[in-house]
């Protein structure tokens, strides 16, 4: 593999010459400097790093966007652009002698073509807001996030986000169908199209989880579908969480793709029911939650094909919701799982990987056996059905040597996702919190290829650069989302 | 047999190829050689400098570094039945032919995962699958004789990818050996891989970004049960209709596939199937999935094509009458060259919403041109297929049916569709993507291209044009009524 070729790159120029340089290109008041205004820029959802940049720009229009490039090459000042900041992997944060670009702007719903399915929108419209935008169409955007509520369309395309329904409906990839982009050169490029497929290598889906890397999103046309007739969701216990994996599997393995599949283990759901009193099984090591949607047979089917496996795979109760209100009590305590952790320990740490189907009673056993061998207790509350963990180990960080045996603990059991055939991240990205993991992941043909990639897009790698793809030097210790004295960074929104 | 000439540069490359472990077949002789010459792109032929078979990894990949190092360029090829012309000889390359790699390496029933190498058969994944209720989806009307190799080279579609989606929806991992003959791995068999999606990238990317040796692909469950139904209409915007009625419904049929009259009598004439007489077109609508599930859907479609005016709605009533009806679908093509000596088949792609007013348009247009144009397409997911009919011993006819050709793909581009659907570009429509694509894309695909394959040597020329060319149209070329390889059904 030959190095990228290196264009001529003009050095540096001193940090307030580039904060001028924004302000006479941009509108007034598009330009952030004051130290007290930058700091709510400092991080994104992962909030143990933390970083000032020199300029945060607020641009509206894609001028603006493309006169910001052009202050950042012109300066060589790198850039780093941020939807709403609720990414857990740091891909958002900011570099300090580097320029944040805030998308916040870009927040109108351009257009909507209900007959097509398609909404064409701005990269910092929330998640949500699309799916409410077009609810009165009796349609919605699937990929779900569980910050949906504050994270932007934007965001997700750069993280390659999933949800608790991306089992059924995919993840973001699958459920765009146009980027509009631009790239560092000021190039302003469409990737995807609105038919059934586009020719020329698939630069859409290259785009799509490259974590602000290769371009800025300008634009998004996603995919909208119709709103199911009808979802339930079936709730079974099981005496031992590897009998709720098998579960998982048999369920997979029969042919049914329920919308949800997701797992809690009895230390989380004890912790929820306290809070959300959602009528979980307190004596069931594990429970499973089993979604189906669809037209009222298919459902109806549906639903009585995944009790009649988790049964057959040692359910010892199952319950089936009965009206909407119940079902949205059933995922009431899932959805707050994360933040009503943070109650029963001071701090956790929560990990992102992912496994196939098959090994998940295997991971689940090590798990609590690494577990009882780093005196750490850890909490399994995931997306079964995708084979996407995340773990969360509760931990002190005033009892000495519990942050490092978490980190420990935490670093082996990515070291067996991977091991299982499985991969460091699920959906949290890797921005800079994985970065070393990848070194794990990859060989080192592969971390060549993904810089030929950059260098094909970002030549003089000034696109959020040092994040998602480590150099082949580097290989330090591994990072994760930390939770500090049970403070989540946001803990209003729901998590995973 | 007889020898080619000898040039230094082939005598060089012969010999690095001979050093090659363990020995690796190469064919070196001109009567060996030509069956290689083309695709199923019949219109365009070159005779490679030489071809090999290798049968593992390893051999491709001293292949690959061999070619890069005289700066010979490496043409991959499966079963030669693309016809964008994808995998035609460089005269001056190797082509690499990976028919020999076609073990099913391993099949995980719980994971409804299979692993197989480039040279099987699309079919033959399915048939393995089959004792364990599985079967993989993407299913080209070639799926007897083209490889998976060849499949992920094209991101090839078929008349199940309404629902089951394309071949990049349904392969999760592989091992490629890049322009350097360095060996990685993409993607994985977990939901997601961090780093860029460079098993997307390399899916659909014609041989230009790398050699597959290995793929895993994901199988989905036999369904329970599946219904066909065969809807006649008086008018083809009625039919155009009732596909959108349909979809808009929110019913995702696992084929919804559309013949117009020109195609219906051709097919009735060759197959003799008791198609409906005198309709317009004829729409095929087939659901699967669970019983219940496919009992209240199939109910639901036939109302809607019923109130959309359909003259006549047939179901099959078993397996056999079934296959039956997509008989004569996949054997469509071959059909129609008993109306007209020669044809040329168009595939382009719109969105959905378009379809009546681009039908309009074409029968305008072709009316406009004096030619004769059937349609049969997968009208669900808006890829069309329209045939030109056409008499090469008339001067000028073909002339005039590559421009009709080539204004019908401008309409696709013109209503927000692509230049192809799932035949790739090839050679066939490398002048088309300078219609579809800006120079900006044009430069971040070749600039890709080097980040893959820095000297270039995988498949020049091919897929992606340079700036400055824009040659002739092309296209599937049937001549005096031959359709190549007419045993194999086509689209």
């Amino acid at each position: 593999m030959s190095a990228a070729p290196s264009p001529a790159v003009s050095p540096p120029e001193p940090c307030s010459r580039v904060a001028a340089r924004l302000a006479e290109a941009l509108r007034h008041g598009a330009v952030i400097t004051r130290s007290e205004e930058l700091k709510p820029y400092e991080c994104d959802g992962l909030s143990a790093y933390r970083a000032t940049p020199l300029a945060v720009a607020i641009p509206t229009s894609e001028e603006e966007v493309a006169a910001i490039l052009k202050v950042a090459r012109e300066t060589s000042t790198p850039v780093v652009a941020r939807g709403s900041g609720t990414g857990l992997s740091g891909g958002a944060l900011p570099l300090t002698d580097g320029i944040l670009m805030s998308m916040a702007k870009f927040n109108r719903i351009v257009h909507v073509d209900p007959l097509a399915r398609q909404a064409r929108v701005q990269p910092g419209v929330t998640n949500l807001r699309i799916s409410q935008h077009v609810a009165p169409l009796g349609l919605y955007y699937a990929p779900d996030p569980s910050s949906q509520i504050a994270c932007s369309i934007g965001g997700n395309v750069a993280e390659n986000s999933g949800g608790v329904h991306c089992l059924k409906y995919g993840l973001t990839v699958h459920n765009i169908l146009r980027v509009r982009a631009i790239t560092i050169e000021g190039d302003a490029i469409e990737l995807g199209s609105e038919a059934l497929d586009a020719p020329g290598y698939d630069l859409l889906a290259l785009a799509t989880g490259s974590e602000g890397l290769l371009a800025v999103t300008l634009e998004v046309t996603v995919k909208l579908l119709p709103k199911p007739e009808l979802a339930q969701v079936v709730m079974a216990s099981f005496p031992d969480v590897e009998s709720a994996g098998d579960a998982v599997a048999n369920v997979i393995g029969a042919g049914i793709v329920p919308a949800g599949l997701e797992m809690m283990d009895k230390l989380a759901t004890r912790a929820v029911e306290d809070f959300v009193h959602a009528g979980y099984d307190l004596e069931a090591e594990a429970i499973l939650l089993a979604e189906s949607d669809g037209t009222r047979e298919e459902v109806e089917h549906e639903i009585a094909k995944i009790s009649e496996v988790m049964r057959a795979s040692g359910a010892t109760d199952i319950r089936v919701s009965s009206n909407d209100a119940e079902r949205l009590r059933f995922w009431s305590g899932r959805k707050a799982a994360f933040p009503v952790v943070g109650r029963i320990s001071p701090d956790y740490y929560c990990i992102d990987g992912s496994i196939p189907r098959g090994a998940l009673s295997h991971v689940l056993k090590r798990t609590e056996e690494m577990s009882g061998k780093y005196g750490l207790r850890c909490a399994n509350v995931f997306h079964a059905g995708d084979g996407n963990l995340h773990p969360l180990i509760l931990y002190d960080a005033n009892v000495p040597g519990e942050l490092e045996r978490t980190e420990a603990f935490a670093a082996e059991l990515l070291e067996l996702c991977i091991e299982v055939g499985g991969t460091i991240t699920g959906e949290h990205g890797v921005g800079i919190e994985k970065i070393n993991q990848m070194c794990s992941q990859f060989g080192s043909a592969e971390l060549v290829q993904f810089h030929a990639v950059k260098a094909a897009f970002d030549p003089v790698g000034l696109l959020n650069p040092g994040k998602a793809v480590p150099t082949l030097h580097r290989c330090a210790e591994y990072g994760a989302m930390h939770v500090k004295a049970g403070q989540l960074p946001h803990p209003e929104l729901p998590r995973f | 047999m007889e020898a080619l000439a000898a040039t230094p540069l082939r005598t060089r490359t012969l010999e690095a190829l001979r050093q090659v472990e363990p020995a690796l077949i190469i064919i070196d002789d001109e009567e060996g050689l030509r069956p290689f010459e083309t695709d199923a792109f019949i219109s365009h032929r070159a005779t490679p400098m030489l071809a090999v078979l290798p049968e593992s990894e390893a051999q491709v990949k001293q292949v690959v570094r061999a070619c890069r190092k005289l700066g010979v360029p490496v043409v991959s090829r499966g079963a030669g039945t693309g016809i964008s012309g994808g995998a035609i000889p460089d005269p001056a390359g190797v082509l690499l032919v990976l028919t020999r790699m076609r073990e099913v390496v391993a099949l995980d029933a719980l994971a409804r995962t299979a692993i197989v190498e480039p040279g099987v058969r699309n079919l033959r994944i399915s048939e393995v699958a089959a004792p364990h209720g599985l079967f993989y989806a993407p299913d080209p009307s070639s799926q007897i004789a083209c490889s998976i190799g060849g499949n992920v080279a094209e991101n090839s579609g078929g008349v199940h990818c309404l629902k089951y989606g394309l071949t990049t929806h349904n392969v999760l991992a592989a091992r490629v050996i890049d322009g350097e003959g360095e060996a990685m791995e993409m993607g994985s068999l977990a939901l997601d891989a961090p780093g860029y999606d460079l098993m997307a990238l390399i899916t659909g990317s014609e041989g230009n970004l790398g050699v597959v040796t290995r793929v895993s692909v994901r199988l989905v469950a036999l369904p329970e049960r599946t219904d066909t139904l065969l809807a006649a209409f008086a008018s083809v915007g009625d039919a155009a209709r009732a596909v959108g009625e349909i979809i808009g419904a929110g019913i995702v049929p696992a084929a919804l596939e559309m013949m117009d009259r020109i195609v219906i009598e051709a097919c009735e004439r060759a197959m003799g199937l008791g198609f409906p007489t005198g309709a317009e077109a004829l729409l095929l609508v087939e659901i699967d999935g669970a019983e219940e599930e496919v009992v209240a859907e199939a109910a639901r479609a036939r109302s809607i094509l019923e109130s959309c005016g359909a003259t006549d709605v047939r179901v099959a009533a078993d397996a056999l009458e079934r296959e039956r009806l997509w008989r004569a679908r996949k054997g469509a093509f071959a059909a129609l060259a008993t109306i007209l000596p020669d044809f040329y088949t168009i595939d382009g792609t719109i969105p959905r919403r378009c379809l009546p007013e681009m039908l309009d348009r074409i029968y305008e247009l072709t009316r406009e041109y004096g030619l004769l144009v059937g349609n049969v397409f997968h009208a669900g997911d808006g890829n069309l297929h329209p045939c030109i009919f056409y008499d090469a011993n008339k001067p000028g006819d073909m002339e005039r049916s590559e421009e009709l050709g080539g204004r019908i793909l401008e309409l696709c581009l013109d209503m927000g569709g692509t230049i192809t659907g799932e035949h790739g570009v090839g050679v066939e429509k490398l002048r088309q993507m300078c219609s579809q694509f800006r120079a900006p894309e044009i430069e971040c695909f070749h600039a890709v291209k080097r980040a893959f394959d820095p000297d270039g040597i995988l498949n020049p020329g091919k897929a992606v044009p340079t700036l400055k060319r824009c040659a002739e149209w092309g296209g599937l070329h049937v001549h005096r009524g031959h359709v190549p390889h007419p045993e194999i059904p086509r689209f």
